[in-house]
């Protein structure tokens, strides 16, 4: 039998698959039919993960810079070299030190490498790469309910009876689960989408509410401020099960309904309707996507509020869900990933967690979280010197000046990345199929996905190159496998107590919490014997809703194509997806902003002119796209070209901190 | 017709397996997912196996390949070419009537008209075919509708049809009547023409609603989009179900659409690939100069429906593209299998 099953690892919905393994190597990929989350489908991605797999723009050995050209050399001497040049750093590590995760890593890998900078290289200063709105997503949900993760979950949005999409094109970014939500559509249930943009899931959904670009947060406002006036809520439940719903709705007076319309487009009528249907229907979940194109801290709150008052936040079918755009991003942060966290969410400064660790480890671990890389590297004075990065997912290098001026940066990765021309030593870990591991999707299911080929070149899987790093600090780690790893994170985390290689083994993964309580896991929050009660996020009640001007007409949304995810640095490795993606750049060399066709009368250009856009902080030149998926007035960019990003996007981080999904006012004009 | 006792019909198997690499229904442990795929040896196969999820057509026409290599020498001009042929003997057993139709449509396109594909036809001569009856229909199967099952007609060497306590033996070649031969098989009665025919109209009979009642529906659908009297909303509506994937079309037994890419590698050598492809993506109709003549998701949909069931199309397989498996329906991550597509033109022709 050629056909080895195991795990899609390209995004956060975590599909079952099957790859063809020819002579030890693969040769095709098929969908695997009884996977609870896929149930026999894949996305265009996942169809062609074989053909990523296959390449050979792999890192082979281990390298160091030598006179300014990185030369092969042995795991020993690379890993000398670096532990030479990370003692430098030892005695102020809490500030010259630094670690960048990898979502795409395994939980086993992340947990090693947040070990190694914690407890051999003594800093606290580890940041999730990659991502730039999974965090607040998880800091709401655990303020709320005590869960960092998705409420809900995928197996039951068919048997849910109303989805709330808020922005993101799921179809696009998610496409099975974007597949799950419109099934349930088709199968009765109401789906509702927030969306400036008439994305494939709007034209799926059964009520599209087209809102004027920045006015996501007010809408959900307004949901909530009619549900509160029409007394629509269990007022009894509330009182018993939550608390600060008092705060929520002063937030709420803010809003004035008659002027509603006026900001979102979108009439009372129908909001109230909606209001109405999502606290009568029996069951309803909410769904919202991470990254850049993702929701900001305060209108996740909206959510996730509006839903708690409607009482559907946990139970039954019922849920508020982040999803996750790459495979491991709620793992790594399950494994503690980040400047304040350890492993499940406990707090590094939290005095008896960190007893906890200090004896399993047998070290001393500073109780000051950390600080985010990106903050210090944005930080001229910060002091950061040296840098250790895990397998960098995009093709952009955010900050890279900064990081060209740092002494040291070593990269641990799979494949060949332009972060390798910045690091002084390179080393290789085995990939994701070469090695055993846990990756943990956008539902909080741990899935085991087994090693099913050798690894290139011999290169070394992380449970071995990780504590052949801390052997060179005298300090001995005892694994022999990745199970050994997960037994480990296992005994210090609450959440995946439960949780053993035998159980994944028998099925398809285990939905954490897992423990004595719940021994298989959960498959959703559990609401009724929950016996805390639920917060209600804090919230500004400030309503700022960007307006275009005379000066810049147009409000700019962006957010990630599904050929040319992460600036196609993992889709360059394949031909069909990298085929779409070279079909679009011949027809939009310069990349596109999609403006409707009196916009572009107006402006008086054609389908693939080269346009100027200007905002108060830059500009660019790119294509005209005439669609009729946005309105008059509205601008959407799919970024995927790296002039794009380096050179505009990225000047707005002022904006994308903002939040409000990161609308821009601009100008555009024809060259 | 022959008859082999239940228990020795792997035998059949054994004897191919000295001169063929043998192929069949492979149960995978783990799953309970069936694959036609290769085997070690007959034990592995399982006659009485599902049909399986993926299409045998990958032995023929795999899911990426080389078919050539080549090197360029810069300084001398010089280029070394290395085609790249399959010369392997390939025993098919207990392959489903639906597939084997679905190969003759790539036999149709691939060594059946001007241009023969001889990559294709590499793997395909050297090989035999024993296909196996359903004697029950599967889940979502409706080859009753698209006249290629439950039995087979044409193009195997041997057919298996399970009766009480034999496998009834169908004979379709010389090379499949050698093998009879070399076996020595025992002659089937006359009685057991009607025997067969009883299993098969029992199977026909066993078929979901869905099929059965579908099964005039396609040819008044195969009607309507060859003289293009669906209406443009109802493209629209399947349009937008389309995710973009190419499932339907890895899958389908018939669909015989590829890509060519030339990997270039470190040692300056290049590795030609093909590999399946699908006019639901829209680099697939992509031409020079900017113009795709589908570039709207709707029209590269309703590019596929035509292919299975235009009669234009119908002409170059001499039979409807669409062998009726199923398969397209259970990977579609929207609602757009073919069998739903049918009942959503329906719908427009009865409202």
């Amino acid at each position: 039998m050629d056909y080895m099953s195991g795990l899609c690892t390209f995004c956060g919905t975590g599909c079952g698959n099957f790859l063809k393994i020819t002579d030890g190597k693969v040769s095709g990929v098929f969908p695997m039919k009884n996977h609870p989350v896929s149930k026999g489908r894949l996305c265009v991605r996942g169809w062609h993960i074989h053909e990523l797999l296959m390449t050979d723009q792999r890192i082979g050995s281990p390298m160091i810079r030598k006179d300014g050209k990185l030369k092969e050399v042995t795991y020993d001497e690379a890993l000398d070299f670096m532990f030479e040049k990370m003692s430098r750093y030892k005695e102020d590590a809490s500030t010259s030190t630094g670690f960048l995760a990898s979502p795409r890593s395994s939980n086993e890998d992340n947990y090693l490498f947040m070990k190694l900078a914690r407890a051999v290289f003594k800093t606290n200063n580890i940041t999730m790469d990659s991502e730039s709105g999974h965090r607040s997503s998880l800091d709401v949900l655990y303020n709320g309910t005590g869960m960092a993760g998705m409420t809900g979950s995928i197996s039951s949005i068919s048997k849910t009876r109303f989805i709330l999409v808020v922005g993101s094109d799921v179809t696009r970014m998610n496409p099975i689960i974007g597949s799950e939500i419109h099934m349930a559509q088709m199968a009765g249930a109401k789906v509702v989408t927030i969306c400036s943009r008439s994305s494939q899931i709007a034209k799926l959904s059964t009520s599209h509410f087209q809102i004027k670009p920045g006015s996501k947060k007010i809408l959900l406002g307004a949901l909530a401020k009619i549900i509160m006036e029409e007394k629509l809520y269990n007022a009894q439940w509330i009182k018993d099960k939550s608390r600060g719903l008092e705060l929520f709705a002063d937030s709420l007076n803010n809003i004035d309904l008659k002027e509603i319309e006026g900001i979102t487009g979108i009439d009372y009528n129908s909001i109230a309707a909606i209001a109405g249907e999502l606290c009568l229907s029996e069951s309803a979940m909410a769904f919202w996507s991470t990254g850049i194109s993702g929701l900001d801290k305060e209108t996740v709150s909206y959510i996730y509020n509006l839903f708690l008052l409607a009482g559907k936040v946990g139970g039954e079918h019922c849920g508020v869900n982040p999803l996750t755009g790459i495979t491991n991003l709620q793992g790594g942060y399950d494994m503690g990933a980040a400047p304040d966290l350890l492993t499940g969410f406990q707090k590094i400064d939290d005095p008896s967690v960190l007893q906890k660790f200090n004896s399993a480890w047998k070290t001393e671990l500073s109780p000051t979280p950390g600080k985010d890389i990106y903050d210090l590297l944005g930080d001229p004075s910060s002091g950061l010197k040296a840098l250790v990065v895990a397998d960098h997912d995009e093709g952009i290098i955010r900050y890279k000046k900064e990081i060209e001026k740092l002494e040291f940066v070593a990269y641990i990765g799979t494949y060949l990345n332009p972060f390798m021309d910045l690091a002084d030593v390179v080393i290789p870990v085995a990939g994701s199929i070469e090695n055993d591991g846990t990756y943990t999707n956008t539902e909080r299911r741990v899935q085991l996905s087994r090693k099913r080929v050798e690894p290139f070149n011999d290169v070394y899987p992380g449970w071995k190159l990780f504590p052949m790093i801390a052997k060179k600090a005298s300090t001995n780690w005892d694994y022999s496998s990745s199970e050994d790893v997960l037994k480990e994170i296992a005994s210090l985390t609450p959440s995946y107590s439960g949780i053993t290689w035998e159980k994944l083994e028998k099925n398809f993964g285990i939905k954490w919490p897992c423990n004595e309580k719940n021994p298989e896991g959960c498959e959703v929050f559990d609401c009724a014997s929950n016996k805390e009660v639920f917060s209600f996020a804090p919230v500004s009640g400030a309503f700022k809703i960007p307006a275009p001007s005379s000066g810049y007409p147009f409000l700019l949304i962006t957010a990630q194509g599904e050929h040319f995810w992460h600036q196609n640095n993992i889709m360059k490795n394949t031909y069909i997806p990298q085929r779409e993606y070279r079909a679009t750049l011949l027809l939009y060399p310069n990349g596109y902003v999609e403006i409707c066709k009196a916009d572009a009368d107006a402006l008086k250009v054609r389908d693939k002119w080269t346009v100027k856009i200007s905002s108060a902080h830059g500009s660019m030149n790119v294509d005209v796209k005439v669609s009729e998926d946005v309105k008059p007035g509205t601008a959407y960019i799919p970024y995927f070209i790296r002039e794009m990003i380096t050179e505009f996007l990225l000047e707005h981080k002022q904006d994308f901190q903002k939040g409000e999904d990161a609308i821009i006012p601009i100008r555009i004009e024809g060259v | 017709m022959y008859l082999i006792e239940k228990d020795k019909v792997m035998t059949i198997a054994d004897e191919l397996a000295k001169d063929y690499e043998l192929f069949g229904p492979v149960v995978e442990k783990g799953t309970g997912q069936v694959f036609f795929n290769r085997v070690a040896n007959s034990g592995e196969i399982n006659l009485r196996a599902e049909i399986p999820t993926l299409p045998p057509k990958a032995t023929v026409f795999p899911q990426i390949e080389t078919i050539m290599k080549y090197r360029y020498d810069k300084d001398t001009k010089d280029v070394l070419i290395d085609p790249v042929f399959s010369d392997r003997k390939k025993a098919l057993f207990g392959l489903r009537p639906c597939d084997l139709e679905g190969m003759i449509c790539l036999d149709r396109f691939f060594i059946g008209q001007e241009f023969v594909d001889e990559v294709y036809l590499e793997h395909r001569k050297r090989m035999f075919v024993v296909t196996n009856t359903c004697v029950a229909p599967f889940k979502q199967c409706f080859c009753v509708c698209t006249d290629s099952g439950p039995d087979a007609h044409e193009g195997f060497d041997l057919n298996l049809t399970e009766a009480e306590e034999y496998f009834i033996v169908d004979v379709g070649s010389e090379k499949g009547a050698a093998l009879v031969d070399r076996l020595g098989l025992k002659k089937a009665g006359d009685e057991y023409r009607k025997i067969k025919k009883e299993i098969v109209d029992k199977s026909i009979s066993l078929f979901e609603e869905i099929a059965t009642d579908n099964k005039a529906w396609i040819s008044r659908v195969m009607n309507r989009i060859t003289t293009g009297f669906i209406k443009e909303e109802v493209w629209e509506y399947i349009g937008n179900q389309c995710f973009e994937c190419g499932a339907c079309s890895f899958v389908c037994p018939s669909c015989s659409c590829f890509n060519i890419e030339d990997h270039n590698k470190f040692d300056q050598s290049t590795d030609r690939l093909r590999s399946w492809d699908s006019c639901s993506f829209e680099g697939y109709s992509n031409m020079a100069g900017d113009h795709n003549p589908r570039k709207p998701v709707e029209d590269r949909r309703n590019k596929r429906f035509f292919c299975k069931l235009s009669y234009s199309q119908s002409k170059k397989y001499l039979r409807p593209g669409c062998v009726g498996c199923g398969r397209c329906q259970w990977v579609c991550p929207g609602d757009i299998g073919l069998p739903n597509v049918v009942t959503y033109i329906r719908k427009e022709i009865t409202e």
